[in-house]
């Protein structure tokens, strides 16, 4: 089988967070954070590790980066505890149900309202339909940096520019972008919301929750931390703030050496690499009058979104399993990415490589979808 | 060796710590906070040098801390 629904989740991973899951659970067993015996110092020393280095990657305090289960565990925490009492929001027309759901929700339980900025192939009239939906009691922004479904990237430095201006809490969700554009705090984003196991290539269970420490987070949930028990309260520093129970170790140490083997190759060579397999794909498929691909001349990551006449994309995508090509069809959780699109009722199949696929690959797929 | 203890609001913070200390060539260790430091779960630092120089590079480095005693 070969992987092409990397923005799911990347597959294979590469041999050396193979290596360190394996060593993490042969000899990182203690609970981090929790006592002072041996056992649990050298895991918590591996977590340290693990926070400087995503710290580094994305210009942050190593503090101010929490481990979250997923990218959905960290956007939720952080529209809910800036939202939790109420306000007004702003996301975007291409959000995945990450951050979709938990602002509907906040508007039936705390009253939230919220807006739809729509996104123009324009990046300026996409930051200009931010602007118009600003109201005075707007408190945040949350938006994609690029599209799960076509991989648009959008204005976000831009959007943040105007957060800044505005005074809003700009929250990111960069689940597909973090790992192939050099994402950092300096890029105006108040939090960062990602995945670890996606272009990150650490294991699944993975995601961070980063801060530039401006805006101080009500929780979502609270526990046991290892730090002051005897109070009742939540400790207020981070990352203990925001990390109640037993991190997930092995996941971490793994999602240390993921993002290692980003920081070596450089977002910006895998992104190059991913985006010749895209041209190609796009180059082959665009011979096939029955073939729509979903892509503008807007900057895009390297994602194709596709449909092979009115065929419906779980059928597509199941007929392409069967062939031995691993692609996402349906709606990618992102209903409101493909209302959009105008693609909710037929959905996509989505094309998503990783830095370890290869034009042959592609073209390979590329063969099998021209005898469709 | 004059040593301070010094409880720390959090792990990675005792760990920030550390680090900081050791590039300026003082030796620094993170322990389980000892009872005289204090109620609770938490960790410390243990520094080899006055409280008097290791209080001020924590507040330079905007690293919080809690009480300290020097042995």
């Amino acid at each position: 089988m070969i992987n092409f629904d990397n923005s799911a989740t990347s597959f294979p991973k590469p041999l050396r967070v193979q290596n360190a899951v394996t060593l993490a659970v042969k000899k990182y067993g203690g609970n981090p954070g929790r006592s002072g015996h041996a056992i649990s110092m050298q895991a918590a020393e591996r977590v340290f590790e693990a926070r400087e280095t995503a710290a580094k990657f994305f210009g942050a305090q190593t503090e101010n980066v929490a481990f979250t289960q997923n990218a959905t565990f960290a956007l939720n925490m952080a529209v809910k505890g800036i939202m939790q009492y109420g306000g007004h929001m702003i996301i975007s027309s291409y959000e995945h149900n990450a951050v979709s759901r938990p602002v509907y929700a906040l508007s039936k339980s705390r009253g939230v309202e919220y807006s739809v900025a729509a996104v123009y192939d324009d990046d300026d009239a996409t930051v200009e339909s931010f602007r118009k939906l600003i109201r005075p009691d707007t408190k945040c922004i949350c938006c994609t940096a690029a599209s799960n479904v076509t991989g648009r990237i959008l204005p976000y430095k831009k959007i943040a520019a105007l957060c800044r201006e505005r005074g809003i809490c700009f929250i990111g969700d960069c689940s597909q972008a973090a790992g192939l554009l050099d994402i950092k705090l300096s890029d105006g984003f108040d939090f960062i919301c990602t995945s670890g196991h996606k272009s990150l290539y650490g294991p699944t269970g993975t995601g961070l929750l980063i801060t530039n420490g401006k805006y101080p987070l009500s929780t979502v949930i609270e526990g046991g931390t290892g730090t002051n028990s005897a109070l009742p309260e939540q400790p207020a520093e981070m990352p203990e703030r925001l990390e109640s129970g037993t991190l997930n170790t092995v996941g971490i140490i793994g999602l240390r050496e993921g993002i290692r083997f980003v920081e070596e190759r450089s977002p910006g060579r895998i992104l190059a690499h991913e985006q010749r397999l895209c041209q190609r794909f796009i180059e082959r498929l665009s011979e096939h009058k029955k073939i729509k691909l979903y892509r503008s001349e807007a900057p895009h990551l390297p994602i194709v979104a596709f449909n092979v006449g009115d065929m419906s994309s779980h059928a597509a995508a199941s007929y392409l399993s069967d062939k031995g090509f691993a692609l996402r069809g349906g709606l990618q959780c992102a209903a409101l990415a493909h209302s959009s699109l105008g693609t909710l009722s037929q959905g996509t199949v989505r094309f998503s490589p990783s830095i370890f696929n290869t034009l042959r690959q592609t073209d390979m797929l590329a063969d099998v979808i021209s005898s469709m | 060796m004059n040593k301070t203890y010094i409880a720390m609001t959090s792990i990675t913070y005792a760990m920030k710590a550390r680090e900081m200390f050791q590039r300026s060539g003082i030796h620094c260790d993170v322990i389980r906070t000892p009872k005289n430091l204090g109620s609770g779960c938490g960790y410390s630092i243990a520094v080899r040098t006055a409280p008097e120089k290791a209080i001020p590079m924590l507040d330079a480095a905007k690293i919080p801390h809690k009480s300290s005693y020097n042995v």
